[in-house]
């Protein structure tokens, strides 16, 4: 069943084309990855999405709701974690998340339960006392997470949640996501691919504000194995240097890592030419990490 | 209304957990308290009538410094894309912060009620008078805030939205000044305009029904327009 339908949105400001002509849909409980570089028109058809910015054309349906007559009920559906975590700095985190769901109408009585429970998944508990100010920037991601999922929103739309965060960081942010596909639908942008391919069933790549991939994962890299004239092998030869079954999983991880940046690159050569594949730094990734381990 | 009083809770908080409101308060407090004792001295009257006229001068100046962060700095933070995407109207987010501000002016005015019991204890002032001129610049104050939540909803400018403030409340203020240039509805509507005409009234023990009219409408005017500003951002 479709959570989210969007039926040829554009969006206009000015002369300026940031989105054109997109439409896809999602269906519930799937995890999305929204990949493209900076400027593509990821934000603001998330914007558009989460009822913040009003489409040129086009429209949006989230769980059957038109956005642009229903924005109020639409709203207590999504949640929200835009690029930089809206956090207010002189709260702790408890009081900011308790008024995170008294704005998004958690009732009084759910609320100590949902304060709780959502405390607890975004590993929160230890620090709940803490003014956010004085938070790594890990933490902080969390409790931008945690403000997003407080009120059970059906739809979860995260804008970069792991960008400027340490390899760490990472980790604990995408298994937080990760666990979320159980109860709820994830549309997340990134730029760091391999992140995406962990925890994505799905792709949808937007190049200069139009969709120009909207596939699953798996027929991606399957369907570009053969076209990408991309020497991988070498690349990933030269990477991986023992033969156990972790390495292995290693090798095969690394050398899908790998063409999904080149089927990045490939959509976006004018800002990285092919020619210059060798010199493509390949993002760190720890040994045995797998989406089971999240 | 509990999502009002979930934002208004929250502005508070803010206001409070930082030393500006205290600094504030004190400042303000200790201000109107020489100015107090000086016009006491001067007149020898047991009237707070000219306070109440200080008192709104005063506001002209202290109000904008207040309520110039209340929009500007959830938009410079980003906190203001969490707001508008969450289950709130553009009125519930407005009422919210308005109500706010409100509380702390109300305390900053309450505690200036200690005059009129000095003012009691050397003489027998008329009650009736001094109430309608608080009732006055409580008015008058709702409305300055009124003004500065609207000028900051503009901008994510804190300066911005102060010099904007002034510039609004500097005109209402003096608007009276100008009426010597002018003659027949001009003279009239400069007259209506100014602030300083209808608080005059409340600081005499005089509540007319133009006056509270005029700081009500003023009120709701700027609320609305405020409302309207953020639904524009919102779908712009």
């Amino acid at each position: 069943m479709s959570i989210l339908t969007v039926e040829h949105i554009s969006k206009n400001f000015g002369a300026l084309q940031a989105v054109d002509n997109v439409s896809f849909e999602i269906n519930q409980g799937d995890i999305v990855g929204f990949l493209g570089k900076n400027g593509a028109g990821k934000t603001t058809l998330m914007r558009m999405i989460t009822a913040f910015l009003a489409p040129s054309s086009g429209r949006i349906f989230i769980d059957g709701d038109d956005i642009t007559k229903h924005s109020l009920t639409i709203r207590k559906k999504i949640g929200y974690l835009p690029e930089n975590p809206p956090l207010y700095t002189n709260m702790t985190v408890l009081q900011y998340v308790k008024f995170a769901a008294e704005i998004k109408g958690v009732t009084a009585k759910k609320q100590a339960v949902q304060l709780a429970k959502v405390l607890e998944d975004c590993q929160l508990e230890q620090v709940k006392h803490k003014t956010i100010s004085t938070l790594s920037k890990g933490y902080k991601q969390r409790v931008g997470i945690a403000q997003a999922i407080i009120h059970e929103p059906k739809l979860l739309i995260l804008d970069e949640p792991t960008s400027g965060l340490d390899p760490m960081q990472v980790q604990q942010v995408l298994a937080l996501i990760n666990n979320q596909k159980e109860q709820r639908t994830v549309l997340l942008s990134t730029h760091t691919l391999p992140e995406i391919e962990k925890i994505a069933q799905r792709i949808l790549m937007i190049k200069s504000g139009q969709l120009i991939i909207d596939q699953s994962l798996k027929t991606l890299l399957k369907g570009t194995d053969q076209q990408a004239n991309i020497d991988s092998d070498n690349l990933v030869k030269g990477n991986i240097n023992t033969a156990d079954e972790n390495s292995a999983k290693d090798e095969n991880s690394q050398a899908q890592a790998l063409t999904l940046e080149q089927i990045f690159f490939n959509h976006h050569q004018e800002s990285a030419p092919l020619s210059s594949k060798k010199t493509i730094q390949t993002p760190i990734q720890t040994p045995n990490q797998n989406v089971s381990n999240y | 209304m509990n999502k009002i009083i979930a934002l208004t809770k929250k502005e508070l908080h803010s206001y409070f957990s930082s030393p500006v409101a205290y600094i504030i308060l004190i400042a303000c407090l200790l201000l109107f308290n020489v100015l107090f004792f000086m016009l006491i001295e001067q007149n020898r009257e047991v009237s707070l009538r000219d306070i109440f006229q200080v008192m709104e001068f005063m506001f002209i100046f202290i109000i904008p410094l207040l309520t110039m962060k209340l929009f500007a700095e959830e938009k410079a933070n980003g906190t203001m894309e969490f707001l508008l995407t969450a289950p709130l109207t553009p009125s519930m987010i407005v009422l919210g912060k308005y109500f706010s501000m409100l509380i702390f002016y109300s305390l900053l005015i309450s505690i200036t009620g200690i005059y009129y019991f000095i003012v009691e204890y050397y003489g027998n002032p008329d009650p009736y008078s001094i109430l309608s001129g608080y009732v006055g610049i409580w008015l008058e104050g709702a409305l300055f805030i009124a003004i500065g939540l609207l000028t900051s909803s503009w901008t994510r400018n804190q300066i911005i939205a102060a010099m904007t403030s002034y510039l609004i409340l500097f005109s209402l203020y003096f608007s009276i000044s100008f009426t010597k240039y002018f003659t027949g509805f001009a003279e009239n509507f400069l007259i209506q305009l100014s602030t300083r005409s209808h608080l005059e009234n409340f600081a005499m023990g005089i509540i007319t029904a133009s006056d509270v009219v005029y700081y009500l409408a003023g009120i709701v005017l700027c609320l609305v327009l405020t409302g309207l500003s953020i639904n524009h951002r919102l779908w712009q």
